[in-house]
């Protein structure tokens, strides 16, 4: 039996001459996450044909640009230098999954709101220009500033420029994890382990590279922990050295993100605090802390004064809707479902249970890593941290019960993550040390990767929007494009920097790429006037004393949906596409002038009227 | 920074990079000069002068001069935000990063005390079966992205044809009236403008493609009594008898509107 084995793995001169003439495991990492990404790029390109192709060819696509890589992360005797391109590479074929499938414009719900920022500093030469949508951002310039650098320098568009510095913000994010897992550990195979476990935060494949504000400050606030962790371990005459880049990015998270800049102040005094539990003497992380929330506090006062009427609802409504859900006052949310009004496709069975089983293993490394790193690293102030907030990650699962808490549960978790997916990575390398059936549980491993990491990009992004949807069409052999970006491209053409009201999807592409303003939602009670099939009276006043020249009427009802509203109508892919014709005719009948009208979108002039 | 090659280079090559970004024509030739003096070669002064006299190894140099470099285009856009009359602009942008790249840069040089001893290069080796897997993989990733930003044909997808109608700008006589195209194929069209309800009715037939736009100034004569109603209806020569689309506008006595 034996015997048998030892030929079946063969092996030996079979991996000598492989090692000896095929390409080194470098390469053929890179040729997987070539592949990998050709086969995402293969099915968003059926599905942007309209069809309702079979997703398996797109999580085929990521396993194999993640798996393998992540594989050879959890090997020994990988060179350092090996390790860290191939972190490099994942990190950067993970991101061009996202690239691929939005290849022509932001269609996520932020990146307009960011695009027009950028294009209005880009415009005026200055920044803090208002943001009819979501004004606190004009108050975190960071990111619109970067990219206008980009935009001047280069003569590109804000989608071109915002790709590029997304992208070196992700690259960015995954050699800082590893830096820092590195320094913690003391280990590069477990860091390289740790980092494509990172890849399982359900923020990591989409939302996390989306063009905002927090997809850069991110980043940034790991290299600063990592350089606090270096500071820490310093000798004694280059701790002042590693202060340079804990302030410049300190100052930087300041002015690019609010809820990062919070983040940092309480990650920076938790470590001091876990600093002083430990008894080996470290340099003095105070000063550090001080700044940091004093950074924090200036700008809020002088420049955000609107975060916090911004921030306050959402967690006040996040811990009542909590209470709630406990309390049994309200019924709790059904988990997979999405909050859109369009007709949305129901996240499959399988996919579901590959999402919780994905927990199950999460949760399971790092019950199996905990007990090691509280024994062997506990007298570490990062290790401390991460063991804490790897347990609140579980903590925050439960917030997806709840209707008004689970984005601010889904939001925590890219941070939590980072302390789960160290600690969990010692579970991993603990599970996989050399033993009997050693073989099988480094198969089991490879597997339980791809469900972590397929598992958390079906919890963080809806089923049916994971593909590219069609946006930019061939026809007749030129190119059109879907209703709502014709109408933004004639309002950035006919009607720039005029005032309209619109539904949400409709509003973020007269933002950008229409370079025009747009109120939307709740402002101005817009959600409640579009769907309404006759006026009540106060509407009109009420937008035209806020010089609201043109009202956008919308019969798509994913128009409402700022992630699936921006594309073509594809007969059958909803059961009910459209509001009754009445919600348009209302604005007719006051009678108001009609300044544009394709089919399902109609713009109504408010200052013409007989 | 005379003697420290690697900081000469930096310099020279900051402001090699600047002048490009200001003065070349081409996209693709100003975004290779701008990245490196956008993020890179700043982050990588500011770096060495934190760190000067000592080396980073090449994984921690590398995450501090993205960290650097990303923050300072952060903490830089306020900084130009100061200037009188916005100063967020091509040039002041090249200036600033060049400025932060050869200050660093002379600090670092500073701090270093003495010329650096060049490291022995080490020379890449690569063997004729891994440079073939590099070319296979960026073939790969190319035909990735090739394919993700060519539009393709969607039957399913539902075409529209849009019609607008806004007032020209310069003539109060007339207004400016438009078909834009994005069927899935050819379309005719028959477009009727009337000024008031009694008014005369302008008739056009056109034909578009996909992606096509025609824009039609059309004369009205303004009622003197009131404000005029102008309408513009568009049918499709396959089925003239319903109304595909229409737009209004009232024109007050005296001005286009």
């Amino acid at each position: 039996m034996r015997a048998v084995k030892t030929k079946a793995f063969g092996a030996p001169e079979a991996r000598r001459r492989l090692a000896a003439h095929g390409p080194s495991p470098l390469v053929a990492l890179l040729l997987c996450s070539g592949f990998g990404l050709l086969l995402c790029a293969w099915a968003n390109a059926l599905s942007r044909e309209g069809g309702d192709p079979t997703q398996l060819l797109y999580w085929a696509g990521i396993l194999l640009i993640a798996v393998p890589t992540g594989y050879r992360l959890s090997l020994r005797d990988v060179p350092l230098r090996e390790r860290f391109a191939m972190v490099a590479l994942f990190g950067l074929a993970l991101y061009a999954v996202k690239v691929v499938r939005d290849p022509f414009l932001f269609t996520f719900a932020d990146e307009p709101i960011h695009a027009y920022n950028a294009e209005q500093v880009a415009r005026h030469h200055d920044l803090f220009h208002e943001n009819p949508i979501l004004p606190v951002t004009s108050g975190y310039p960071g990111l619109a500033a970067a990219t206008s650098a980009l935009m001047s320098l280069t003569g590109m568009s804000s989608f071109g420029a915002g790709v590029i510095l997304i992208g070196l913000a992700r690259l960015l994010l995954v050699l800082s994890l590893f830096v820092l897992f590195t320094r913690v550990s003391g280990s590069h195979r477990l860091a390289g382990l740790a980092v494509a476990i990172y890849a399982g935060s359900s923020n990591f494949l989409y939302w996390g590279v989306q063009y905002s504000y927090e997809s850069l400050s991110l980043p940034i606030l790991v290299a600063v922990l990592a350089a606090f962790a270096e500071r820490e371990v310093a000798a004694p005459a280059r701790v002042r050295s590693w202060a340079v880049p804990i302030v410049l990015g300190t100052l930087a998270i300041v002015i690019t993100h609010h809820l990062t800049s919070y983040a940092l102040v309480v990650i920076l005094l938790a470590l001091a605090l876990a600093g002083r539990l430990s008894r080996k003497p470290r340099p003095n992380p105070w000063p550090f802390v001080i700044f940091a929330a004093a950074a924090s506090l200036a700008w809020l006062l002088i420049a955000a004064g609107s975060t916090v009427g911004y921030l306050s609802p959402v967690l006040e409504e996040a811990f009542t809707s909590t209470l709630h859900t406990v309390s049994g006052e309200a019924a709790p949310r059904a988990l997979f479902q999405s909050s859109s009004t369009a007709a949305v496709t129901e996240t499959p069975w399988l996919a579901r249970l590959v999402t919780l089983a994905a927990v199950g293993v999460i949760g399971l490394a790092f019950l199996l890593g905990f007990r090691r790193v509280w024994k062997r690293r506990r007298e570490l102030p990062f290790a401390l941290i991460f063991c804490v907030s790897g347990a609140a990650f579980f903590a925050t699962l439960a917030l997806r019960f709840a209707p008004k808490a689970w984005e601010t549960g889904n939001r925590a978790s890219e941070f939590l993550f980072i302390g789960l997916s160290f600690v969990a990575a010692y579970g991993a390398l603990r599970f996989v040390r050399r033993g009997p059936r050693w073989r099988e549980r480094k198969a089991a491993l490879a597997a339980a990767l791809g469900t972590v990491i397929v598992g958390g990009a079906i919890a963080g992004w809806p089923w049916d929007a994971q593909l590219a949807q069609p946006l930019r069409i061939s026809a007749g052999g030129r190119e059109i494009e879907s209703e709502p970006v014709g109408l933004a491209r004639w309002v950035g053409e006919y009607l720039p920097r005029r005032k309209f009201a619109a539904a949400d999807a409709d509003a973020r592409m007269i933002l950008a790429p229409g370079g025009a303003r747009a109120k939307t939602g709740d402002a101005l009670a817009i959600k409640t006037i579009l769907p309404e099939e006759a006026l009540g009276g106060w509407e009109l006043p009420l937008l035209h004393d806020h010089h609201v020249g043109y009202i956008v009427a919308d019969r798509r009802r994913a128009a409402t949906d700022a992630v699936r509203g921006n594309f073509f109508l594809v007969p059958g892919s909803e059961e009910d596409p459209l509001l009754p014709i009445e919600a348009m005719h209302k604005f007719s009948e006051v009678p108001l002038g009609r300044t544009y009208d394709s089919g399902s979108i109609v713009v109504f002039d408010l200052g013409d009227r007989p | 920074v005379r003697g420290h090659r690697d900081l000469r280079r930096t310099c020279v090559a900051a402001i090699a990079c600047a002048l490009v970004a200001i003065l070349a024509p081409w996209e693709l030739v100003r975004l290779i000069a701008a990245l490196p003096l956008a993020v890179f070669l700043p982050g990588y002064a500011i770096v060495s002068a934190a760190f000067a006299p000592y080396r980073l190894d090449p994984q921690r140099l590398l995450m501090l001069t993205l960290a650097c470099g990303l923050s300072t285009l952060c903490v830089g856009g306020l900084l130009l935000d100061f200037l009188p009359g916005g100063g967020l602009r091509t040039g002041t942008w090249a200036v600033l990063l060049v400025l932060v790249t050869v200050g660093a840069a002379r600090f670092a040089a500073l701090r270093r005390s003495r010329p650096r001893k060049p490291k022995p290069r080490r020379r890449l080796r690569l063997r004729p079966v891994d440079a073939l897997g590099v070319v296979l993989a960026a073939a790969l990733a190319i035909g990735a992205l090739a394919l993700a930003s060519t539009p393709l044909p969607a039957e399913n997808a539902v075409g529209y044809t849009a019609l607008w109608l806004l007032p020209e700008q310069e003539a109060t006589d007339s207004i400016e009236v438009g078909v834009t195209s994005a069927e899935q194929g050819p379309q005719e069209y028959r477009l009727r403008v009337r000024a008031g309800e009694e008014g005369n009715v302008e008739s056009y037939r056109l034909a578009l493609d996909p992606g096509e736009e025609r824009v039609f100034r059309v004369p009205v004569e303004v009622e003197a009594s009131g404000p005029t109603r102008v309408a513009a209806s568009l049918y499709r020569e396959d089925d003239p008898g319903a109304l595909y689309r229409r737009v209004t506008t009232w024109l007050q006595p005296g001005e286009g509107r």
